[in-house]
Parts: C-alpha cells; sequence; structure tokens
C-alpha cells in the first residue's frame, strides 16, 4: 500500500513536463487534471488479525469457562490443555513417524491438492464452454444443477465403489465438490462483461478466442477467484469424507481412529489441525487473488 | 434558414467523401417498445481531414449512425462507405473514442493503448509507435499505471491514444467528454483540437454540448429527434487554432449558437448547455 501511495503522488511539475507543444493546455492541466489522490483505506490484514485474535482469546476463555466452572465432562468436551498435549504429541514427533500428524496430513493434502486440481480445471473449462455457447450452456446446465443438488456425501459410497479404498475415491470427491463453484462462477464471469467492452474488441476485429483470453477471463478473474476460493476448502473436505468412508491414512482415518478409543481430545486436536488447514488455504487464495485481481479491489471511477 | 446555412457549406462537397451517408435508413426491434425507427434516411458527407460535429436530442440515433460507421451496427436502407467502400463491419480504417474512456481495468495504460496492435498481431515496430503517442496525450510517465490510478480526463486521453494506435484514417468519438467535468472538458477539447491538427485525421464526433460542437467542428451537424435525420449542417467560419475565449467573442459565434439551440430546442428533450 505505501509503495502504491508512493507512486500515485505526482507534482504538479511531473505534469507539466508532460504536457507538451500547447503551453496553454499544459498550464491549464496542472490546475485539475492531476491523477486522483491515493486512496486511504486501511488494509483489511491489520485490523482483522487483531479482530480475529480477540475472537480467538474469547473462545478459549469461553471453553475455558465450559470446562472448569460448568464441569462439562472431559468425554465430551476436553479441556484445552488436554487439546493441546494432544496436538503436541502428534507435532512434536519424527515427521516420519506413523504416529504424528504429517504423514496423514501429507496425505490428505496431495489428495485434495490434486482433487482441487482437476476440479476447478474441469470446471474452468466447462464454464467457459458454457458462457461461450448457448448450446453447450443449454445441454450442461440441468446436469450440473442436478448433480449440485445431490448430497455428496450420498454419492461417496458409490464413488468408494469406482474408484476403491486408495487415494483415487479422495482425488474423486474431492474434485466433486471443487468442481461446481468454480463452474458456475465462471460461467457468471464470463458473461458478465459490459457491452462496450465486447463492443471495443469487435471494432478491432479481434477472434472469439483474444476477446476470451484479452476481455472475458480477466473480468471474470474476481468471479472464479470467489469460486476457489470455495473450492479449496470443499476440496479438503471431500478428501477427508473420503477417508471416514475407508482409507488406509490421511487425517479422516486419524479422526476415527481417535474416535474408536474414545480420544475426544485426539479428535478435538484433529480439528484444530483441519481448521488452521482450512484458514491457511483460504488466506493463501486471497493473498493470490489480490495479487492478480489488485484493480478490482481498487475501486474505478 | 437551415437549408441556406447548409448550403453555405461548400468545402466538404467538392472534395471527395472520405465518409459517405447516403439515404440511410434503421428500424430495431426491442423487446420493451416493439419497433424503432432509429433513423430517417440520413445524409451526410465528410471530406478527407475534416472535423464534423453531431448534436441532436437524447435518443436521436447518432449514436447508431457512430456504430453503423464503426462496423458494430448494421442498417436497413441506404448506402454507407467509407473511403468508396461500402461498410460490411468493422476495418481499420476506423478508430473508435467510446463514452467515459473504456480502458481495460486489468492491463496499463501502456498495454491498453497498445491493445489494438496486439489485437492484430503487429507486434513490429509497436513499442515506438505507443511512446510517441503516449507523449504526445502527456502520458508518458504514465504507461506503467493502471486506469484506476488516472484521473477521468487523463483515462480519456489514453483512449484516443488508443483509437490513434493503428493510424487510422477516422476517428469516430461518442461522447468522449460527457463525463467529465466542464473544465477538465473544455482543456480536452483543446487537446483533441492540437491532437487533430497534427494527425491530420478526419474526425466525427458526437455531442449534447452545442460549444464543444462550435469549437471543435469545421461542420456542426443537428439532427432531429427520432426517427433522426439531418436538420441542418452548419459551416463554422472561425479560423484555427481555436480557443474558449476568442471563439465566444467571434461574429459568428452568438448567431450560430442561438440556431443550433433554436433547432434543439423545437424538438424533444433538447439538451441545456
Amino acid at each position: 500500500m505505501t509503495d502504491l501511495a508512493a507512486r500515485s503522488v505526482v507534482t504538479p511539475a511531473d505534469v507539466i513536463a508532460q504536457t507538451d507543444l500547447n503551453p496553454d493546455a499544459a498550464m491549464q492541466d496542472v490546475v485539475e487534471d492531476a491523477p486522483p489522490p491515493p486512496r486511504t483505506s486501511t488494509r483489511p490484514g491489520v485490523n482483522g488479525s487483531v479482530i480475529a485474535g480477540i475472537g480467538l482469546v474469547v473462545l478459549i476463555a469461553l471453553w475455558v469457562f465450559c470446562v472448569r466452572v460448568l464441569r462439562v465432562p472431559p468425554y465430551i468436551m476436553p479441556s484445552p490443555e488436554a487439546v493441546l498435549k494432544a496436538l503436541w504429541s502428534g507435532l512434536a514427533i519424527d515427521p516420519t513417524s506413523p504416529k504424528g500428524y504429517y504423514l496423514p496430513l501429507w496425505s490428505t493434502l496431495s489428495n485434495a491438492a490434486t482433487g482441487f486440481g482437476i476440479g476447478t480445471g474441469l470446471g474452468l473449462v466447462l464454464g467457459s464452454l458454457m458462457a461461450e455457447s448457448r448450446t453447450v450452456e443449454k445441454l450442461l446446465m440441468p446436469y450440473a444443477f442436478a448433480l449440485q443438488s445431490l448430497p455428496k456425501v450420498a454419492i461417496a459410497p458409490l464413488v468408494v465403489i469406482w474408484f476403491g479404498f486408495g487415494d483415487g475415491s479422495k482425488v474423486a470427491i474431492a474434485a466433486l465438490l471443487a468442481f461446481f463453484p468454480v463452474l458456475i462462477n465462471s460461467f457468471t464471469g464470463l458473461r458478465s462483461v459490459e457491452p462496450e467492452k465486447l463492443d471495443l474488441m469487435r471494432s478491432l476485429s479481434a477472434t472469439r478466442f483474444e476477446t476470451y483470453r484479452i476481455v472475458k477471463l480477466p473480468n471474470a478473474a474476481p468471479f472464479i477467484f470467489a469460486g476457489l476460493d470455495m473450492a479449496v476448502v470443499y476440496a479438503l473436505l471431500g478428501a477427508i469424507v473420503a477417508e471416514f468412508l475407508g482409507a488406509q491414512q490421511g487425517m479422516g482415518v486419524v479422526i476415527t481412529q481417535a474416535q474408536a478409543v474414545s480420544d475426544v481430545a485426539g479428535v478435538f486436536a484433529a480439528l484444530v489441525i483441519l481448521g488452521v488447514l482450512g484458514i491457511a488455504l483460504h488466506s493463501s487464495v486471497r493473498r493470490l487473488e489480490h495479487r492478480i485481481v489488485h484493480w478490482a479491489h481498487r475501486g474505478k471511477h | 434558414m437551415a437549408t441556406a446555412l447548409a448550403a453555405r457549406n461548400g468545402r466538404a462537397q467538392r472534395a471527395r467523401p472520405l465518409i459517405d451517408i447516403e439515404k440511410v435508413s434503421k428500424t430495431y426491434v426491442t423487446a420493451s417498445s416493439g419497433s424503432v425507427h432509429a433513423l430517417n434516411k440520413v445524409d451526410l458527407q465528410i471530406g478527407e481531414g475534416e472535423f464534423v460535429c453531431v448534436v441532436g436530442p437524447s435518443g436521436c440515433g447518432k449514436s447508431t449512425l457512430l456504430r453503423m460507421l464503426a462496423g458494430l451496427d448494421t442498417y436497413d436502407a441506404g448506402t454507407l462507405s467509407l473511403d468508396d467502400q461500402s461498410v460490411t463491419g468493422p476495418s481499420g480504417k476506423v478508430g473508435v473514442v467510446f463514452q467515459a474512456a473504456n480502458l481495460l481495468p486489468w492491463l496499463t495504460v501502456r498495454e491498453n493503448v497498445r491493445l489494438p496492435l496486439r489485437v492484430g498481431g503487429r507486434h513490429d515496430a509497436a513499442n515506438s509507435r505507443i511512446d510517441a503517442l503516449l507523449e504526445m496525450a502527456g502520458l508518458a510517465e504514465f504507461g506503467a499505471r493502471y486506469p484506476y490510478e488516472l484521473s477521468g480526463g487523463m483515462q480519456q486521453r489514453a483512449g484516443i491514444c488508443r483509437a490513434l494506435a493503428r493510424d487510422p484514417q477516422i476517428l469516430l468519438m461518442d461522447e468522449p467528454f460527457g463525463a467529465l467535468d466542464a473544465l477538465t472538458r473544455e482543456r480536452m477539447n483543446m487537446e483533441l483540437q492540437r491532437i487533430w491538427q497534427a494527425n491530420h485525421k478526419t474526425i466525427l464526433l458526437i455531442t449534447h454540448s452545442i460549444s464543444e460542437a462550435i469549437f471543435l467542428g469545421d461542420r456542426v451537424v443537428v439532427m432531429s429527434a427520432r426517427p433522426g435525420r439531418v436538420l441542418a449542417d452548419l459551416h463554422v467560419p472561425i479560423p484555427r487554432p481555436r480557443s474558449f475565449d476568442t471563439i465566444v467573442s467571434h461574429e459568428s459565434y452568438a448567431s450560430l449558437a442561438s440556431e443550433i439551440r433554436g433547432l434543439l430546442n423545437a424538438q424533444e428533450g433538447a439538451p441545456n448547455d
């Protein structure tokens, strides 16, 4: 933000130096036609992390209150210390140990990432085809919505039958969940181009692909990123749901195993890991978006 | 009176018209209001290097006329030709300046100006030409900026540079300064006059402002309310380069302005200027 602000400041001398030939125009130019002043809005991250920190403290205080004062039994809600201990035993361990979180995390994450790649890639390609062609739209849109209205947990066993208990079914369900938000958002974004921008490309005799690549796709980028933001969390969710149905490894297995021995603190610890992971994935998508779609966040004239 | 003044305008008729509009009519069908008769036998000839301004009430079809010349809209009857070639679609002879600049917000100013060359696949020699254009418009230092970092006037200057990128013979401008404040607008008029004199383009500019039309135009064409047709074609005998201070004191300014205003007031939805 600060370097942008610095770049946006233009002194009248700069403008004089730039406006040539007509001295009248140059003189007048200084007064009114300078770039707009830099925006002074606060960056969401600064205040945001403070608020998030306060929220976390309040949450833990409530938790301690429930366990200590209301005496909720540990098999319903373990104490923060017990969960912390379980977390520590999973984290402060040799990364190659089967008792740690690292191997299952890697397994879940790599399956979720593969599914995310396949699902969002397919979503973008089919969303683009649907946006470009009314025929494809009419052909595919009903099935897309039919697929989306099915409860994924209900089709998950079917996917396991098709793809087996290995990584295949985890990747497939992750892809299935990541697919829809990107499909719909890219479709919507590609269709939402201002007609003037399409006129511009037509006046330049641009090919269909040039219009897609130079105008429609960048225009859809904020929509697509909103879809990716959902898809990244859905992909993680999909991989874990698939692991619940049967798997050799993964965070889903860690949870089911802890459950099997009534290790409620262990379940909580695994959930904390997944929650933190979800936040990390979400914020990295947001960060990527702010880098790529910076123009959409700074307003228009 | 209108016809007498139209006859006064001899210059364009003598030269071979670069833009030739003959008896062009257009009716289009909308979902809400059925069929709309937009243009009715419009006749207009514009010679090479001429600057012609078109004024008319809102919805008189002047934008439609411009879109037809740009190849963005079709016409039902009559002939429409640029440089003796019938208009069948967008052509490289024409550069279009849109309302409110219409820059692509995800491209830098330089990339926006270079867009017509990029689309044409003409990457050769593009850089020096873009530099010269940005320099001419006083945007040389703003090439790496994004449109949102520029004022409205600067954005429209970039829009004009973009229209000039392919070095077209003709510039079509659809109310290019309508969104700007009055002061910036006058400055942009000065700039445009300078650009036009430096580049020898033929310009057709649509505007709602009578003073802008007189300031910029060799001729001011007044159109009627829908269905649009040419009411008057007035020659502006004020020598160039013009400035806003000198035009208002010129003997013909007041009579020209009041004649245009009178013609527009007789129509529906006359502009206030």
